[in-house]
């Protein structure tokens, strides 16, 4: 029961972190239409930033906030020059998602380049340990959880209540139509870029702090985890993308604490398999 | 010397991966991410077959088998388990899946095997990986490392590439790699004529995954280890980029590639390490990614085509016109009641629902025998989707279509089509990177060449079936006189010169119906004058024609009777001028 509970603890952590960056992913395929396998890389540029600012002497909080605005900028020059250029060229979705590989390697190894390929960590103190209803954590791996619900909370303020969320909809629903509703597509697009992109180093930042020690090929096998969370709520599908984060985080921590800790990717790529095969527009997603 | 056979064994090995590649991805359109698994589970399974049993060594490494097979034996294990690895993933290939989620579900295929490899021991002695793995006829020679046994082995191994090369090359030069281009280029439409996309998809994952496997293992009887570390999903990302580079779907061109890019950059990174010792030692292979990762992008913008371009299929057309009478294959009626206007097709309270939105409710419609039946409507009355549900490419909700007395209700498109009914689409939806005369063949049933045992069976096997097909699409082409654009690729075509190529190909499938979304939209009125006559005389000789048309002028003139749809349901039916007296009918459409 103890190691069932703390594993609950781990579970909710890392569904957190995995929510933060699957919203940042489905938000950005719902709005832009691209399929972005270089998600995790600019997760990796965000963890690397704040280990830049780190580095420097400043709080790894700070950091965070660099980072978040380092890949909203990155995010967008991806966009103005790569994505959209192909977009507007009517390339296939296939060839963008090609292209979207290639800039998955550049982005990773180019850090791998300029950081060499050991691991680091940040200089931070994790606070005390916290002993609650049988979940053991940390204050940072609290306010982990915390960030990760103000942000839930943020975004689904966003999307139902504001002029920008209800045109983001709109966009992802159908760009062409939303466009001669008089709703600035190209403005939008652009913002969903930023935000996304600062959802991504946010999640990267997070996640090298949830994990300790980081390299620039740690955020690999987390896309499992981020496509798996993605697919089971449908891609697309914000609050469907945060139920996928919560359910995958917490099983795959669970079923870690029962068999060896490096299978607990197995049960996301299962998960995601499945839905691929069975129900590829999630468990939101219509019926096609 | 060891050098250059090293260099001459890797690029056979890459270039014969190429060639699976190119096959898959240039001609057949399957994105396989995941292409370095089945060249990895080829190694492994040439090597476990090639080691003895673990005990053998003093168990320093564990793995299960070790048959100690002679050779070639485990080249063709290697062969076989790529092609039995691509079964489990004939799921993610079938007709509903999107090309690009496919992909992804490939690619973290990709990653995660790896993962559980590397973890696993007892399977292929994990992390570390297989070592000591026998060269061929290892037991028979003397010493594997005398230049005469190398240079036989780097001899054998490029005629192994230049066998695949040439199957490659007999199944992408054939009616079923006509076939498999048409799906790459509209994957949608190529179902719609009575392409089965699950078996092509299939037997395309099953035959490029037998090509990586054999590649696998020829390279690790060469080098004698494998271990993870040699199969990560990234090397998958450098054969796409040795594909696209050297030009997709041009074999020569996937040969080429596989010596620019990881031949090249291997060897080029390796001299630059040497000539500079002092750098990092992580620098160049990462720099060396990123610069797979630039090429990529670079090549998809600039040159997509790549180095060596998909060549055109020129073919000639017959002088002598093959047949003198009708384009289209009479057909006599199923025996039974012979009335004159007995029912062809027949839908019965058929709807289709969009998450609560009825697009289609409760239609019940009957196209009698050789008419060409009008269907009108105000935008979003539904026709699209009831021309789609009646084809196939979209399924029914509810209730029962009826097709030559047959319940065809729960049959795919592709199967509908091989039973003679027929769509074409509203959206432009020619073979782009077909010629006017493949996009025509594409379309033909029954060619002995259009299977990929025919395909290998060689020309010969097809030739009398494709000269048939050829001397058939000239005639429609010159009924249609449009001969001069045989050999022009279709995507360069004018709107209303596609619509045409698209009527044409239809007639190719030898259909008893057509279904034809809106044929003369965007089409010069004189051209769709023609096209008019053309489907009236058509249907004079036996074709039966649904038509969705906006036109009414081109109702008025051609089709008899008309069906006017309004919000999802059937408002009338019946002659032009017998509609333009019912008020309903001119309220919901004829004003408004």
């Amino acid at each position: 029961m103890t190691i069932f509970l703390a594993s609950v603890g781990f579970g909710l952590l890392t569904a957190a972190v995995l929510a933060i960056a699957a919203v940042g992913f489905t938000l950005q395929f719902a709005v832009t239409d691209v399929l972005n396998l270089a998600f995790a890389a600019v997760m990796t540029a965000g963890a690397f930033t704040a280990y830049g600012v780190n580095k420097a002497g400043v709080s790894v909080w700070v950091g965070l906030l660099v980072a978040m605005a380092v890949c909203a900028a990155l995010s967008v020059l991806l966009n103005v020059f790569v994505y959209a250029p192909f977009q507007r060229r009517g390339s296939a979705p296939i060839t963008i998602v090609i292209v979207s590989l290639g800039m998955a390697l550049i982005i990773g190894f180019g850090i791998e380049a300029i950081v060499g390929g050991v691991n680091v960590s940040y200089a931070m103190s994790q606070g005390r340990t916290w002993h609650a209803a049988g979940l053991i954590l940390t204050t940072v791996q609290f306010v982990i959880i915390g960030i990760s619900l103000v942000v839930m909370v943020a975004a689904h303020l966003t999307l139902r209540y504001t002029k920008l969320g209800k045109s983001m909809r709109a966009t992802a629903a159908n760009r062409q139509l939303a466009r001669n509703c008089g709703i600035r597509t190209g403005r939008v697009i652009t913002i969903t870029w930023a935000a996304t992109g600062a959802l991504a180093g946010l999640a990267g930042t997070i996640f090298a702090i949830d994990i300790g020690s980081f390299g620039p090929t740690s955020t690999n096998l987390f896309v499992v985890l981020i496509l798996a969370a993605v697919f089971l709520g449908g891609p697309g599908h914000a609050y469907g993308a945060m139920l996928g984060a919560l359910l995958i985080g917490v099983a795959t921590e669970v079923s870690a604490a029962y068999i060896v800790p490096s299978y607990k990717y197995v049960i996301a790529f299962v998960v995601l398999l499945a839905m691929l095969a069975v129900r590829p527009t999630g468990l939101f997603g219509a019926r096609t | 010397m060891t050098y250059l056979i090293t260099l001459l064994v890797y690029a056979a090995v890459d270039a014969m991966a190429c060639v699976g590649l190119s096959l898959q991805f240039g001609v057949a359109g399957v994105t396989n991410f995941g292409f370095i698994i089945f060249q990895a589970a080829g190694a492994y399974v040439a090597a476990i077959l090639a080691l003895p049993a673990q005990s053998a060594n003093g168990a320093f490494q564990h793995y299960i088998g070790g048959w100690n097979l002679p050779f070639p034996l485990p080249w063709l294990g290697a062969a076989a388990a790529g092609a039995i690895l691509a079964l489990p993933f004939t799921f993610l290939v079938g007709r509903r899946l999107r090309g690009d989620f496919a992909a992804i579900g490939l690619l973290v295929t990709a990653v995660l095997l790896n993962l559980l490899v590397m973890n696993y021991v007892p399977l292929f002695n994990g992390d570390a990986g297989l070592a000591i793995v026998p060269a061929p006829l290892q037991s028979q020679v003397m010493t594997t490392t005398a230049t005469g046994y190398q240079w036989g082995f780097t001899v054998g191994v490029i005629v192994l590439v230049a066998a695949v090369y040439w199957l490659a090359r007999r199944l992408t030069e054939s009616p079923f790699g006509r076939t498999l281009r048409a799906m790459r280029d509209n994957d949608k439409v190529a179902d719609s004529l009575g392409k089965n996309l699950l078996q092509l998809r299939t037997g395309m994952l099953v035959v490029g995954g037998a090509i990586a496997g054999l590649s696998g293992g020829v390279l690790v009887s060469f080098i004698s280890v494998w271990s993870p570390a040699a199969w990560t999903y990234a090397e998958t990302v450098v054969l796409f980029a040795a594909v696209i580079i050297g030009g997709r779907g041009n074999h020569l061109g996937a040969v080429l590639g596989a010596i620019i890019v990881p031949v090249g950059f291997e060897e080029s990174t390796r001299l630059i390490t040497n000539a500079n010792p002092s750098l990092p030692p992580n620098l160049l292979p990462s720099l060396q990614w990123v610069a797979i990762g630039l090429l990529i992008a670079l090549f998809l913008w600039f040159r997509p085509q790549g180095v060596l371009p998909e060549r055109k299929r020129v073919i000639a057309v017959p002088e002598q016109p093959a047949t003198a009478g009708a384009i289209i294959r009479p057909r006599t009626p199923p025996a039974g009641d012979p009335a004159e206007h007995d029912a062809i097709l027949q839908a019965i309270d058929v709807s289709r629902d969009f998450g609560g939105v009825k697009a289609v409710s409760g239609v019940s419609l009957s196209v009698a025998r050789g008419t060409l039946t009008g269907l009108i409507g105000p935008n979003g009355a539904g026709k699209s989707t009831l021309l789609a549900v009646l084809a196939g490419t979209d399924r029914a909700t509810s209730g029962t279509i009826r097709y030559e007395g047959q319940d065809v209700t729960g049959l795919p498109a592709y199967r509908r089509a091989r039973l003679g009914l027929v769509r074409t689409f509203q959206l432009a939806s020619e073979f782009k990177r077909l010629t006017v005369m493949e996009n025509l063949l594409s379309a033909a049933p029954g060619n002995r060449g259009d299977t990929m045992r025919g395909a290998l069976y060689g020309r010969r096997y097809w030739k009398n079936d494709e000269q048939a097909t050829i001397g058939r699409a000239a005639d429609i082409l010159r009924r249609f006189g449009l001969t001069d654009l045989t050999n022009s690729y279709a995507g360069d075509l004018s709107g209303g010169q596609r619509r045409l190529v698209e009527i044409m190909r239809a007639l190719m499938t030898d259909p008893a119906m057509l279904l034809l979304d809106e044929p003369m939209a965007g089409v010069h009125p004189e051209l769709a004058h023609r096209i008019g006559e053309m489907l009236t005389q058509l249907s004079r000789d036996g074709l039966t024609v649904l038509m969705v048309e906006h036109e009414l002028a081109i109702m008025d003139e051609f089709c008899d009777p008309v069906i006017v749809m309004a919000d999802g349901a059937v408002l009338a039916q019946g002659t032009m001028a017998q509609l333009r007296d019912r008020a309903e009918v001119v309220e919901a459409y004829l004003v408004g």
